[in-house]
């Protein structure tokens, strides 16, 4: 499903991103792991076309489609998602028309029929108690005043809505007290399917205890420097990630 | 009595026969337009907005017309509203049979209460010399009384249209007295068709806790000219809440100034959707006269195209007026590279205990919003437009009548380019 092939990326004429390879496949769950400032979020945001960022090499397939051929909301509409670490605020948006919006823009490339906004009313009152939302924040602007707990809800709502064949989630837990984070981490699972994949991104391993992943990678400096299994994530719970530092400069890298 | 020539287009205004009615208050504002000419870009208050188009054209007094206003009802003031073409009541258009007993809601030239109150309603600032030609020609206008402690459910409205084949000239009259503990929302609206220029003058006094919501909706024609004063004086412990909403009208200004007793509260809110060549100028002035007032003041606008907006807030905190607390944003937002806004505050704080607060941002969308809309599907035309739709619908959602709030939001939605996006409301 996708395919990062030597990937860099710079901010500002930093390069953030220094060789990524990765493959997902579908069905499959990955977890980036790693240190504050390492390039994770980086990675997540290069994927789905944020313009701050610049690529400066590399290939990315997606669906064997070269993802940087494609513009954002086109990566969106072909199946691509990311759950923001920080979701912006959109004052005098609504969320509802926006959800809405959003969804029939997908609908109407996969040559679906749109909803209408009572069709769309029943479609998303189920969508919510998937994520334990309360019907109030829909009328409300698109994470406006919103705690991070809230806008955390709100992204997985939109993922929710949009159903991603990739969603990229990243820091889902940060701002989320221990039942939310179990909460949102059965909702990802709900909408887990056979041909969809995952891609968590966390710096703390609590969340893949719910979201289970097969394949765990550590990012650190722009490099992934270690890969293994749901087995890594414990060990990286018990050690920190100074050893897989010290490791991979020691040479004990792959 | 003949009146000095104030100036071309002042002496083509006042050519005009002067009504039977209000004579002598009719020639006190002659006396004062005599000599006068009309502002320039060098008088203060008006260094952004030029007049001279005004100049070139003759306006002759508005012919009497019939309008159709089917199509502008609104469902909770069908039995509450009152319109005025052409300057004159319109008898069968309007439909008053839902007022409550007590209040009063007449046509000047039927209210003989209306002598008295006339330009007695709230005290003089600088005039302007349109305030002045209003009350020197108005032909008709409002007149809204709400009796002590009477607490209006259905809001008022009040509708001005003017049809003009040729240039012509109205002065739409209003004057609003609400007892001690009244309560009443009114939506005033100007619109029309043709090249006309309208000065519309609007008194209001807001007794002791009384409270008044105002939205005044101007969409004029886009060949139109809108020129409003706009004073209100609020009691003690009173409340007048106002939402100005600027779609028409090729080069308007408001002028509202408000006047705060002890303990009283104002908001003084405006939106300004502007493209082509429109200019839309708003010069407030706030007075806190006595402590303990409180104001609010956020002015949006949004411009497009070679379109002009002009924002000058005045706030006066008076001597002695502690405890005041005034707080004033101007938020805009440039669509082209060819659109300008000039905003600036103008605060004059004479009293130490008090909180004032403003500031002013004038900017284009944001690039952070654009793409998590677009990480969502939405292409970059409709991610742009919706924001548009956004920032300027913010104040629309704060109408407390619902049909108005659902057709400004249509208007919007045209005007932002957003009605492609579907119904957004
Ligand atoms: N807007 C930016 N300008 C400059 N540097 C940035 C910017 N955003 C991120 N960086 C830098 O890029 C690196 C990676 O950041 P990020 O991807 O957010 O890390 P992570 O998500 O792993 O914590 C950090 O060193 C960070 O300081
Ligand atoms: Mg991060």
């Amino acid at each position: 499903m996708l395919s990062i092939k030597n990937l860099t990326a710079s901010i500002n004429g930093t390069p953030v991103l220094k060789g990524i390879d990765l493959e997902i496949k579908a069905g499959e769950i990955h977890a980036i792991m790693g240190p504050n400032g390492s390039g994770k979020s980086t990675l997540g945001k290069v994927l789905v076309g944020h313009p701050s960022y610049e690529v400066t090499g590399g290939e990315v397939l997606f669906e064997g489609k070269n993802l940087f051929d494609l513009e954002p909301d086109v990566r969106a509409r072909a199946g691509l998602f990311m759950g923001f670490q920080h979701p912006i605020e959109v004052p005098g948006v609504s969320n509802a028309a926006f959800l809405r919006l959003a969804y029939n823009k997908k609908a109407e490339a996969e040559g679906r029929d749109e909803l209408d906004p009572l069709e769309f009313d029943d479609f998303i009152r189920e969508k919510i108690k998937l994520v334990s939302m309360k019907e109030a924040f829909l009328d409300r602007s698109l994470n406006e005043g919103f705690s991070g707990g809230e806008k955390k809800r709100n992204e997985i709502l939109q993922m929710a809505v949009l159903e991603p064949k990739l969603a990229i989630l990243d820091e889902l837990d940060s701002g989320l007290d221990i039942d939310a984070l179990r909460v949102l981490g059965d909702a990802v699972n709900k909408l887990m399917r056979p041909d969809h994949a995952l891609l968590v991104i966390t710096h703390f391993p609590r969340i893949l205890e719910t979201i289970r992943p097969q394949f765990v990678h550590v990012l650190s400096g722009g490099r992934i420097l270690k890969q293994g299994g749901p087995g890594l994530a414990i060990e990286l719970e018990e050690r920190g990630y100074d050893w897989v530092v010290e490791e991979a400069a020691t040479g004990g890298h792959r | 009595m003949t009146v000095a020539v104030p100036s071309a287009l002042l002496a083509d205004l006042l050519s005009a026969p002067r009504p039977a009615e209000w004579e002598a208050l009719r020639l006190a504002a002659e006396a004062r337009l005599a000599g006068r000419e009309l502002p320039t870009p060098r008088d203060k208050g008006w260094q952004f907005t030029d007049l001279a188009p005004l100049s070139h054209t003759s306006f002759a007094p508005a012919p009497e017309a019939t309008a159709d206003i089917s199509a502008d009802l609104l469902p909770e003031m069908v039995g509450t509203r009152q319109v005025f073409v052409n300057g004159r009541y319109a008898p069968h258009a309007s439909c008053v049979s839902a007022l409550p007993p007590g209040l009063r809601f007449l046509p000047l030239t039927l209210a003989s209460e209306a002598c008295h109150c006339l330009g007695t309603l709230a005290p003089e600032t600088a005039r302007s010399p349109f305030e002045d030609l209003n009350t020197a020609r108005f032909e008709d206008g409002a007149l809204i009384l709400v009796p002590k402690n009477l607490r209006a459910t259905l809001p008022l409205h009040l509708l001005f249209v003017t049809r003009a084949e040729h240039p012509c000239a109205v002065f739409p009259r209003v004057l609003i007295r609400l007892e001690a503990g009244a309560e009443l929302s009114l939506v005033e609206e100007h619109m029309g068709h043709g090249p006309y220029l309208t000065c519309p003058v609007v008194e209001i006094q807001v007794g002791e806790g009384a409270i008044l919501r105002h939205e005044r909706v101007q969409r004029d024609h886009a060949t139109a000219i809108h020129l409003a004063t706009l004073r209100a004086t609020v009691a003690q412990g009173g409340q007048y809440h106002s939402r100005t909403l600027t779609f028409g009208a090729r080069l308007s200004r408001q002028e509202p100034s408000v006047r705060l007793a002890e303990g009283a509260e104002a908001t003084l809110d405006g939106l300004a959707l502007l493209g082509d060549g429109q200019l839309a100028d708003t010069h407030s002035f706030l007075h806190h006269a006595a402590p303990h007032g409180t104001s609010h003041q956020l002015h949006t606008c949004v411009v497009d195209g070679q379109a002009r907006a002009v924002f000058n807030g005045q706030i006066r905190v008076a001597p002695g007026a502690q405890g005041t607390d005034a707080q004033q944003k101007s938020r805009n937002l440039l669509l082209s590279g060819t659109a300008r806004v000039d905003t600036e505050p103008q605060l004059e704080i004479y009293a130490d205990d008090v909180k004032c607060t403003h500031g002013a941002a004038v900017g284009q969308l944001d690039p952070d919003e654009i793409f998590y809309l677009q990480s969502r599907g939405l292409d970059l035309e409709a991610a742009r437009n919706l924001l548009t739709y956004g920032f300027a619908a913010d104040l629309l959602e704060r109408i407390p009548v619902a049909s108005l709030r659902r057709a400004l939001r249509r208007l919007v939605l045209a005007r932002t380019h957003a009605s492609a996006l579907g119904d957004l409301a």
